[in-house]
């Protein structure tokens, strides 16, 4: 009880009860008597504690009315309104604005060092999305001109679904891939060679999926070469199978490939 | 590893709770434990030059690690999600309050100054909702906030404090600079505010 008051600074209430627990104690005669008087003074230092607290947080004078009113100036309250509130009796008057919190959300940023949150743009691939139709169908004009760097022919309407569609194509690319290592077999390819369409970042960027599916699914691998750049070959069919596992198995890659860097 | 591990940190910060070390080893190094360290110092790294994000421990009792932005705050307009910003506002005023009343305030002195604000803990506020939920449970559980009982008080009192992603997030410089700024005067101005946040 009084505590409070014995916060005080001003106040020595808290010597006073010390003093007179001590001239009490000499009276102390039973083991309860002592512990009633080990707790008081439990009691006793811990507002002890406080009091020097409180004398530490005096340090300059900060008058937090006056920053509370330079808060509000700042998120444009309008003083010479007065709001129609229950509880503008306490509080100084004035209309503070809807957007008062933006305002102060414009400026608090500057002060932290916060990592911006992480969230995927579009979510997992679905396979099937209208708009991968149209792409596909360009893609395939691109990569037969790649391979043959002749006029792309006329294309016939796609009727297989989208999901087939992706697996043509990766088939398509091994196939490519493997052609090119029959006639060369000790010259593995570049990656961005196999990839990079010059005259498409989109179509670029599609062979790089297809290329994914691919080293996925066991059938090419990615390695580094002298230099650190990534070169590309298809496996042979015997190969693989317990090295994979355990080594190539569960590598992941972040490819970053813009399009300033793709010109 | 690490590139999975890049991703799982990436998405656990998204709530801004820390991430603790059994969770790293039980969801991605797993058979790997014995190059725990080294994963994580490379993850770090793929964070710092690709990100420009970098991972602290700020527990290192409990192992726990949160993700700071290594970078400069950038001008601009920033894509914030849900009430972010806002949120960002109001710890910064909080925080203030706090170190400009010597690092640390009871939580009747807090909720007394908010008042001052329009903000009450016992009324939903047009952006914050529960506000007592938003500082006493989220900004404590991101470790924005510390909060500790006052013992012996009847009813329970209890203290605030920056806490450890506060520190690591902001400083006591910037803070003393966001309230000379709000208040029209120079940092130097709090004697002793000012000469504890240049040793800080």
């Amino acid at each position: 009880e009084n505590r409070e008051a014995m916060l005080n600074s001003k106040s020595n209430r808290l010597t006073e009860a010390l003093e007179e627990a001590n001239r009490l104690f000499d009276g102390v005669c039973r083991a309860r008597e002592a512990a009633l008087d080990a707790q008081f003074l439990v009691i006793a230092s811990n507002i002890g504690k406080e009091k020097a607290n409180e004398l530490h947080s005096e340090m300059s004078a900060f008058d937090s009315t006056a920053f509370a009113e330079d808060l509000l100036t700042f998120m444009g309250i309008n003083r010479t309104e007065v709001e129609e509130t229950d509880d503008s009796e306490d509080v100084p008057g004035g209309f503070l604005p809807n957007d008062a919190w933006q305002t102060m959300g414009q400026e608090a940023p500057k002060y932290f060092r916060r990592a911006p949150t992480f969230h995927y743009m579009m979510g997992s691939f679905k396979s099937e999305l209208p708009v991968r139709k149209q792409r596909i169908e360009r893609q395939k004009k691109a990569s037969r001109g790649k391979a043959e760097r002749a006029m792309p022919a006329q294309l016939k309407k796609m009727e297989e679904s989208h999901q087939e569609a992706t697996e043509k194509e990766v088939e398509r690319i091994l196939r490519i891939l493997q052609t090119h290592f029959e006639n060369d077999p000790n010259t593995p390819i570049s990656f961005f060679d196999f990839v990079i369409d010059p005259n498409s970042f989109a179509r670029t960027v599609e062979n790089v999926f297809h290329v994914s599916f691919l080293t996925r699914d066991g059938l090419a691998k990615i390695k580094l070469d002298e230099d650190q750049l990534p070169i590309i070959e298809p496996i042979k069919p015997g190969e693989g199978g317990e090295e994979d596992s355990r080594a190539g198995a569960r590598n992941q890659v972040v490819i970053s490939l813009d399009q300033k860097e793709w010109k | 590893q690490v590139s999975e591990l890049v991703q799982f940190l990436l998405v656990k910060d998204q709530k801004k709770i820390p991430i603790k070390r059994a969770d790293m080893l039980k969801n991605i190094i797993r058979e790997y434990r014995n190059a725990y360290s080294e994963i994580v110092k490379r993850a770090d790294r793929t964070l710092q030059e690709v990100f420009g994000l970098q991972l602290v421990e700020i527990d290192t009792k409990r192992h726990m690690y949160i993700l700071i932005n290594k970078l400069p705050h950038a001008e601009g307009q920033h894509l914030c999600r849900g009430k972010e910003k806002e949120k960002m506002g109001l710890l910064l005023v909080i925080l203030s309050f706090i170190f400009m009343k010597g690092n640390s305030v009871k939580d009747s002195a807090l909720w007394e100054f908010l008042h001052l604000l329009r903000v009450y803990p016992g009324k939903q506020h047009s952006v914050f909702g529960d506000v007592r939920k938003l500082v006493t449970e989220e900004f404590v559980r991101q470790k924005y906030l510390e909060t500790t009982p006052i013992p012996l008080t009847d009813p329970p009192e209890f203290k605030y404090q920056w806490g450890p992603r506060a520190e690591k997030e902001t400083s006591k410089k910037d803070v003393l600079n966001f309230v000379a700024k709000m208040q029209g005067k120079d940092p130097t101005f709090w004697a002793s505010q000012y000469s504890e946040a240049q040793a800080n």
